[in-house]
């Protein structure tokens, strides 16, 4: 079968009506890693018996595939009670993945941190949630920007699991397309590119973004 | 100067600690009355760092009293944070906040700690930064600025939270020759103000010129305790008179 554009071209507008999908759980999905991998590595500084449980807890999340997280979440929670919708499931359950992975980023990006930044602020008085909102993750999240925006495009393409939850996103409504006419080139080229170009836009705006924090500190 | 207990800043008695094994601050004992400026000196090792950061609850300590202002404090969070409201550090360092402006970075605790409104701690900071005579810089991040400048900024950050006692580790050693007279002036002008300082620094011009009192250290321990002239003088201490000569030459 050859590759016919105007096929390719004829899928674009279903496979685009999915973007919105797409865009919605990549976002909310880096949003929630961002959240719970910071609140892990916090955790995981602290020390004592929650640090050293939180440090295993960070290895053990990287070590379990992203599909296994998202079938407990779907299909084992509801035995005790808990029952979500897909879309819900598939937000957390990216967003539990790479909030390990982001947990490993944020370290280092703290580690970067000179000391005398967090007694300088202990010595004005500044207290515990004041110096990690004030004083360390603006300086770490100025530490990290490429790496995290390399794991924002990661998050990005792992959208298309949520297929198994049955989430319309971009690839699924391609694999839709594709399972409907038999053609499968067209429609999984243009997600492909599609996927091209949002993780390139991702990674442009981070690099803007880098530049952007950097500037103060580098004059 | 009286010497009553309530008219002392700072009173340490039997002081020890250890870092694991190291025994790192030896019996050490010292009252500095409100008002009083102590310069402490030694060689590089000697503890002076780790002596005012016990001040500040920004180390502790295993053994002996410290009592600050009138207040016996204990290894609690909430008298480390009475300490820390009646103290500022200055660091060698600076430890500004890169990704503040001046202002901000003057900001941020009174807003935080203090509770003030924007517009009020602005002010605030900027009479502290005409001060330290950079009220210009407001606006600028700590990178645009030279290693005086922003160590005066510094002070004037710590000044904002309205210290009873300053507290200054070697604030001149990281900075360039030229400018470190401008933080000294700045010091000094504090301590024509009343202020009550510390200050761990080998500028022997401005201990005869400023200091109280001399503090020598050596190993841990308060080997020499006196009135500027005399430690400069006739310094007792077989090793003071040693570390005299290697800053003399
Ligand atoms: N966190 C630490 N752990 C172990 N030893 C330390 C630590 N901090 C300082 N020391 C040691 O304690 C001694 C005194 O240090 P410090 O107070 O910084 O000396 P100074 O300021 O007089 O140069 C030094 O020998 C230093 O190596
Ligand atoms: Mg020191």
């Amino acid at each position: 079968m050859e590759f016919d554009p105007s096929f390719a071209l004829s899928t674009v507008p279903t496979i685009l009506s999915a973007i919105g999908m797409t865009l919605l759980v990549a976002a909310c999905s880096c949003l929630g890693a961002a959240v719970i991998g910071f609140c892990l590595e916090i955790t995981r500084r602290s020390g004592g018996v929650q640090g050293l449980a939180v440090r295993f807890l960070i290895d053990f999340i990287r070590a379990t595939p992203v599909l296994v997280w998202l079938y407990c979440l779907y299909f084992i929670l509801p035995y005790y009670g808990i029952r979500l919708d897909a879309l819900t499931v598939g937000i957390a359950g990216l967003s539990i993945y790479f909030s390990g992975y982001l947990a490993e980023v944020f370290k280092a990006g703290i580690d970067a941190i000179a000391e005398g930044q967090q007694e300088a602020a202990k010595a004005l008085g500044l207290g515990r949630l004041d110096r990690i909102i004030f004083v360390i993750a603006p300086q770490m999240l100025r530490n990290i920007a490429a790496p995290m925006g390399n794991y924002f495009v990661s998050i990005l393409k792992a959208t298309p699991y949520l297929a198994v939850l049955a989430v319309p996103e971009m690839l699924g409504q391609a694999f839709d397309i594709a399972s409907e006419t038999y053609r499968y080139a067209e429609p999984l080229m243009v997600a492909g590119i599609i996927f091209l170009s949002l993780a390139l836009g991702i990674s442009q705006g981070i690099k803007w973004l880098e530049r952007r924090l950097l500037a103060p500190m580098s004059r | 100067m009286h010497d009553t207990a309530h008219d002392l800043a700072v009173q340490i008695t039997a002081l020890q600690k250890w870092y694991g094994a190291f025994h790192v601050l030896k019996d050490i004992s010292l009252s500095v009355s409100r008002g009083a400026r102590i310069v402490i000196c030694g060689p590089s090792g000697s503890g002076k760092s780790t002596l005012i950061r016990c001040l500040n609850g920004l180390e502790n300590y295993q053994q002996g009293t410290v009592i600050l202002g009138g207040t016996r404090l204990g290894d609690n969070a909430r008298d480390t944070s009475l300490a820390r409201r009646q103290t500022g550090m200055v660091f060698q360092n600076f430890n500004l906040f890169p990704h503040l402006t001046v202002l901000s970075n003057c900001t941020l605790a009174l807003r935080r700690v203090g509770g003030m409104a924007r517009g009020e701690a602005e002010s605030l900071a900027l009479h502290h930064l005409e001060r330290v005579r950079i009220p210009e810089q407001a606006y600028k991040y700590p990178a645009q600025l030279s290693g005086g400048q922003q160590q005066r900024v510094a002070i004037a950050r710590a000044l904002c939270m309205n210290p009873r006692l300053m507290l200054f580790d070697e604030p001149t050693s990281a900075l360039d020759p030229e400018m470190i007279k401008e933080v000294l002036e700045v010091m000094t002008g504090l301590a024509h103000d009343g202020m009550t300082m510390i200050c761990v620094t080998h500028e022997m011009g401005f201990a005869r010129e400023v200091a109280d009192e001399v503090v020598f250290m050596d190993q841990g321990s308060i080997v020499e305790q006196a009135a500027p002239a005399t430690f400069f003088s006739t310094p007792n201490h077989p090793r003071a008179r040693s570390f005299l000569n290697t800053l003399l030459h």
